[in-house]
């Protein structure tokens, strides 16, 4: 909402600059977007170089035929040679002056020349050259009663600050220049206008009633509609003034008519549409819904569909207007228009928004009407317009008017309590202080004991509660007399559930292995199920897809985490970024049958490529493989002290021989391996990558808990190497199993540390080595204690796996 | 020293036996010339082993006269204590020389980078995130999470912004294709419905995470993150909020910060408030990151609004309480000067090693 500072000061006596208004109002509760100025630039003096002139001698240039060589009077009795390009004034006109040294709006600066031999000092000023239109066909001719020589801002205001102002959706009475006075003086307490509503007498015999009938069947929609006749309009241009402020605020003068009544929009926040009464139908209106299958050509040329859920105006054949949006091109005034028939009226807010997401089309109109407007302006409306058609456009207010209202607004009122107040403000706000402060907002009230009883104004629907009417107090009062406190008696505990220490814990596991966090965006494009090579059947094809994205890229939600992982990993790449370990904590989402919400499963994930611990001058870097991606899943674990096994996996985008599901309490939680080198190529990924993606639930829910002790220290442990020939398909893992079980109780450790295969051991063949570890935590073991526990372990391999012990 | 030097007063003694003081200083002086560990052990061989004169003289003992016994036995063992403490010495001297040559000669360049251990590096957001989260854990409260694929209902409605509401239009929904009513949230805000829906007051929670508009340039990426704060209980007020977010603002950008209040308008608080926190940049004076304001928007708060207790039912005559809610790429932004949103999704590993 654009303010211009002149067109304020005629509603409320400002006597601060504009900076410490915007400031006042930024504190009160107005977000003040920026100080703009419009028109002529006010620096060095500028505006004196802008004047009132008169063409005393108008005649041709000696050197050029398109070009006039003038003299115009400028004040003081002194005249100035202008050589100037444009036709359309005669000898005797007044015009805007640009003398030697002035600025223009754009920023050009104008200084004498000499013109195709002539010299020229100053220039007469053309509606665009000052910024009052987009284009002109001629220099700008003023009234005859402009006194020449004097300063052009004095006569039309067109060099002002404006405040740019952001109103938030519950204040549409803000969304107004009248609106903002009235604002103003309650936070300056400075004296307020009243609001520039004069009506005009109407003329003339026959009354609108006999010209036009209209009604209203949805009262619903419209809860007032109020309409008036102006006959025998002059459709031109607006007066210069007129022009200037609908600049200033933002806007793109038309017409008269059309000026006019965005001009009361801006005044008092009610937006009006002017009809050409010829081209209504009937001549009838009606406020009715639509009708199936009604379109309507609204006047930016568009064809639009409209539908039983939207409020339209009627005339006798079809929809002449939708409600408080946009009018029709059909009754759009136009020049040759006479007869105006001017709406004013209160159409339901919500059913406005509805209808205007519906239609895709928002207007200075709607996002008003959106915000519930009102309805008691729509009389000051008509009448201010009404008056000003008569002013400007030479028009004649037909006796008579339309005004259907059928449920006047009955009065608000609330009961605040002053005990209150304090304690939802933890401040005491004396009792006059209320009552001062709610008399200059316009709420009337009288006490009864400790509360008031407060009756709040028509344009102020936003304020229903007691609440409500303590927000306008402490506003106005002021947030910083609030003193700040703590909640004094909190009796509840804070901190990081363990889930939650847990995720961090993680987090923290993987970044001390070396690998950094990254955050994706969780919505991709729908081709990753086939990049990964999902089946057709695949669950992880059922995604959650957006209505309205962006662009197709983004416009599913992810059911695996891998893929925004692996486009970090090529966007790395591409940037020359070597070694690019990443993980993310993030959630995928899962449709659910029969329900409404996605099943969001909390993942860690991460892509290994590259090498992870960088090359440098003491090695060079070892490129990963499913062992270094392994080796990073049992740091996660550990980190939270929690366990898994393996299975061999199929995932479709996974090396089929170097990867595995991650096992907890025999249901799969997850995946770690080498990426499938076609989904590699799908990603534009050139070097190999390691994928892990574990849910994090089973993860956390793995955790042994809490670490009982063990003794390790009494007893020394007895250590022992052995090293085992196996059939070459034997896992390792089933080996270690055989293993402990064998040597329980006194074995208390079993690890790789050497795998053979070869001549020595033979074809289809491989070796293992193991070292052992026997401990008691009851006595320091003796040798026939290891040996025997030794023989059972040898024995159980070789008769469970048909293990030999290597020579 | 030399031994010799050293043992000058012993030698006097040792004239009392023929021969002792010479063979004495025979072996003193062979210590002394020994020049390496080798020389040493030589030299033990030499003059303390069990042929050297001295061990010879020693063993002979018995068969000597009897008034000698004694004095060869005195002298002969105080002569052998003395030239073993010479060896020992000796043999610390050398190794000494050897320590200190070869810790002279083993210099490395001590500029070269060192072995390099991996260590990587939470994403930026996370780290700003978990500074937040254990601000207000040490204020007492809990950090609670919701769903980010969500109704209408837990968005808007609940939050007093039912449908037609005029604040709907700001925020630029995602909706779920099929699902008129799902959409993706827009504010973590939801989560305090979900959490009073579940539990009785007093609540004093925070509920960080993801959220989602429809919008994307230099300042806006269509998924960033939200940290909202709820504190319900029996006497919560608005200078508690004030307190509550002076605090947070001093203990994440510094002590001598000072905030403001502004009013503002929020459809589920009421009074509504944004905060702003004096410019750290400027210190106040006026920069470009503060538009030359002195104050940086941050945050938008306020008392809960009694509808949505209405719509969790909680009795406003019992129970209110404060929320707010702020992005967190904002504070980061703030915090270390970056300017353009959409590199926190880059994930570029320039970018997120920087932290």
């Amino acid at each position: 909402m654009k303010v211009p500072i002149s067109w304020l000061k005629e509603y409320v006596a400002i006597d601060m600059s504009a900076a410490e208004l915007a400031d006042r109002l930024a504190l009160t509760g107005t977000e003040v977007e920026r100080v703009l100025h419009v028109g002529l630039p006010v620096d060095d003096g500028n505006l004196d170089r802008f004047v009132v002139g008169r063409v005393k001698k108008k005649g041709a240039h000696p050197n050029a035929d398109k070009l006039t060589l003038c003299e115009v009077e400028v004040g003081d009795g002194k005249v100035e040679q202008i050589v100037c390009g444009a036709k359309n004034f005669k000898e005797g006109d007044r015009t805007a002056v640009c003398l030697p040294g002035g600025t223009l709006p754009d920023g050009r600066k104008l200084e004498a020349a000499v013109i195709r031999g002539v010299e020229s000092r100053g220039m007469m000023c053309s509606e665009s050259e000052l910024g009052l239109s987009s284009e002109s066909a001629g220099i700008m001719i003023l009234p005859e009663d402009a006194p020449v020589g004097t300063r052009l801002v004095d006569y039309i205001p067109f060099s002002d600050e404006v405040l740019e102002l952001e109103i938030t959706p519950n204040r549409p009475d803000c969304l107004s220049v009248y609106g903002i006075a009235r604002e103003v003086a309650a936070i300056t307490g400075a004296a307020l206008a009243p609001e520039p509503t004069q009506d005009v007498e109407p003329r003339g015999g026959d009354s609108i009633e006999e010209l036009i009938t209209i009604t209203v069947d949805d009262g619903e929609l419209c809860p007032r509609y109020g309409a008036r006749l102006i006959a025998g309009v002059r459709v031109a241009p607006s007066p210069t003034w007129l022009k200037a402020r609908i600049v200033a605020a933002g806007m793109r003068p038309v017409n008269n008519v059309v000026d006019i009544t965005n001009y009361v929009m801006w005044t008092l926040g009610e937006p009006m549409h002017a009809f050409d009464l010829a081209k209504i139908a009937g001549p009838s209106l009606n406020a009715r819904r639509a009708g199936k299958g009604e379109k309507i050509t609204t006047i930016d040329g568009t064809e639009r569909k409209l539908d039983q859920n939207m409020l339209v105006i009627a005339d006798a054949t079809k929809p002449t207007a939708i409600a408080g949006i946009m009018g029709g091109a059909g009754s759009e005034v136009s020049d040759e228009t006479t007869d105006i028939l001017l709406e004013a009226a209160n159409f339901n807010g919500p059913n406005v928004m509805k209808t205007e997401m519906a239609l895709g089309l928002r207007s200075e109109s709607s996002t008003r009407f959106e915000k519930g407007l009102d309805a008691e302006v729509v009389p000051k409306a008509l009448a201010m317009a009404s008056r000003m058609m008569v002013e400007l456009c030479s028009g004649r207010l037909v006796p008579g008017e339309y005004d259907i209202y059928a449920e006047p607004r009955s009065e608000q009122a609330i009961h605040l309590r002053e005990e209150k107040v304090t304690s939802l403000l933890g401040i005491v706000v004396p009792g006059a202080e209320i009552e001062a402060i709610l008399s200059r907002l316009d709420f009337e009230s009288h006490r009864e004991g400790d509360s008031l009883h407060v009756t709040v104004p028509s344009f102020r629907a936003d304020v229903e509660r007691e609440v409500d009417l303590i927000e306008e107090i402490v506003r106005v009062f002021g947030y910083e007399l609030i003193p700040p406190t703590l909640p004094s008696d909190v009796r509840v505990m804070g901190g990081l559930s363990p889930y939650q220490s847990a995720e961090r814990k993680i987090a923290l596991a993987l970044t001390a292995a070396g690998i950094n966090e990254a955050i994706t965006y969780t919505f991709i494009a729908p081709d990753f199920a086939d990049r990964l090579r999902l089946a057709d059947d695949d669950s992880r094809r059922q995604v959650v897809k957006l209505a309205n994205p962006l662009s197709i890229d983004q416009s599913v939600i992810r059911t695996l985490m891998l893929p925004s992982l692996l486009m970090s990993v090529a966007t790395n790449l591409s940037m020359r970024n070597p070694d690019v370990n990443i993980f993310e904590l993030g959630r995928t989402y899962h449709t659910v049958a029969g329900e409404k919400l996605a099943d969001e499963r909390r993942t860690v994930a991460g892509c290994l490529c590259g090498s992870l611990r960088g090359e440098s001058w003491m090695h060079a870097g070892r490129e990963t493989d499913y062992f270094t991606g392994k080796g990073i899943v049992e740091a996660v674990f550990s980190s939270v002290k929690g366990s898994f096994s393996v299975e061999r996996c199929d995932e479709p985008f996974l090396h089929p021989g170097k990867s595995a599901y991650v096992v907890i309490d025999g249901k799969r939680a997850g995946y770690m391996g080498e990426v499938h080198p076609l989904v590699l190529e799908a990603f534009d990924i050139d070097k190999p990558v390691v994928a892990f993606e574990i849910l994090e639930d089973a993860l956390i829910a793995s955790s042994a808990g809490i670490v009982i002790f063990e003794d390790l220290l009494t007893f020394p442990a007895s250590f022992q190497d052995i090293a085992v020939v196996v059939d070459e398909q034997t896992a390792a893992e089933e080996i270690i199993r055989v293993v402990r079980e064998a040597g329980a109780p006194l074995l208390r450790g079993a690890r790789v540390f050497d795998t053979y295969t070869g001549d020595q051991v033979g074809e289809g063949k491989k070796s293992i080595a193991l070292g052992l570890e026997f401990r008691s935590p009851e006595r320091t073991l003796t040798d026939e204690d290891v040996d025997g526990a030794r023989a059972a372990i040898l024995a159980a391999l070789g008769e469970r796996l048909g293990a030999t012990l290597r020579g | 020293m030399s031994a010799m030097k050293k043992y000058k007063d012993l030698v006097e003694e040792l004239r009392s036996y023929e021969g002792l003081a010479s063979m004495f200083a025979e072996a003193a002086a062979g210590i002394d010339a020994a020049g390496d560990s080798e020389a040493i052990e030589a030299a033990r061989v030499a003059h303390l082993g069990r042929k050297s004169k001295l061990s010879q003289l020693l063993r002979s003992i018995p068969e000597l006269p009897n008034e000698e016994k004694p004095v060869v036995g005195k002298y002969g063992n105080k002569a052998r204590a003395a030239l073993e403490q010479a060896l020992a010495d000796r043999k610390k001297e050398i190794e000494g020389v050897q320590l200190e040559h070869r810790l002279a000669t083993e210099q490395v360049d001590i500029t070269l980078p060192g072995e390099p251990f991996p260590r990587g590096h939470l994403h930026i957001i996370n780290q700003t995130l978990w500074e937040i989260e254990d601000i207000f854990a040490g204020l007492g409260y809990r950090i609670a999470e919701g769903p980010e694929v969500e109704s209408d209902y837990y968005n808007f409605t609940a939050l007093n912004t039912p449908e037609g509401h005029p604040a709907r239009s700001s925020h630029d929904t995602f909706f779920v294709d099929g699902k008129e009513d799902v959409l993706l949230r827009t504010h973590t805000s939801p989560v305090q419905i979900r959490l009073m829906e579940k539990e009785e007051p007093p609540i004093y929670a925070i509920m960080p995470g993801r959220v989602y508009r429809r919008d994307s340039d230099a300042t806006h990426t269509p998924m960033f993150h939200q940290i909202e704060g709820l504190a319900i209980d029996e006497h919560i007020t608005m200078a508690d909020l004030k307190g509550t977010l002076e605090t947070f603002m001093r203990a994440i950008f510094g002590a001598d910060r000072v905030i403001r209040l502004r009013p503002h308008f929020f459809p589920f608080t009421e009074p509504s408030v944004e905060m702003d926190v004096s410019c750290m940049i400027c210190g106040g004076a006026g920069c470009r990151s503060c538009k030359n304001s002195g104050w940086l928007e941050i945050l938008g708060a306020g008392m809960v609004d009694p509808n949505v207790f209405g719509f969790v039912d909680y009795d406003p005559d019992l129970v209110q309480g404060f929320a707010f809610g702020m992005g967190v790429e904002r504070i980061a932004m703030l915090k270390h000067g970056m300017t353009d949103l959409r590199m926190f999704y880059d994930n570029d590993l320039r970018f997120i090693k920087q932290f």
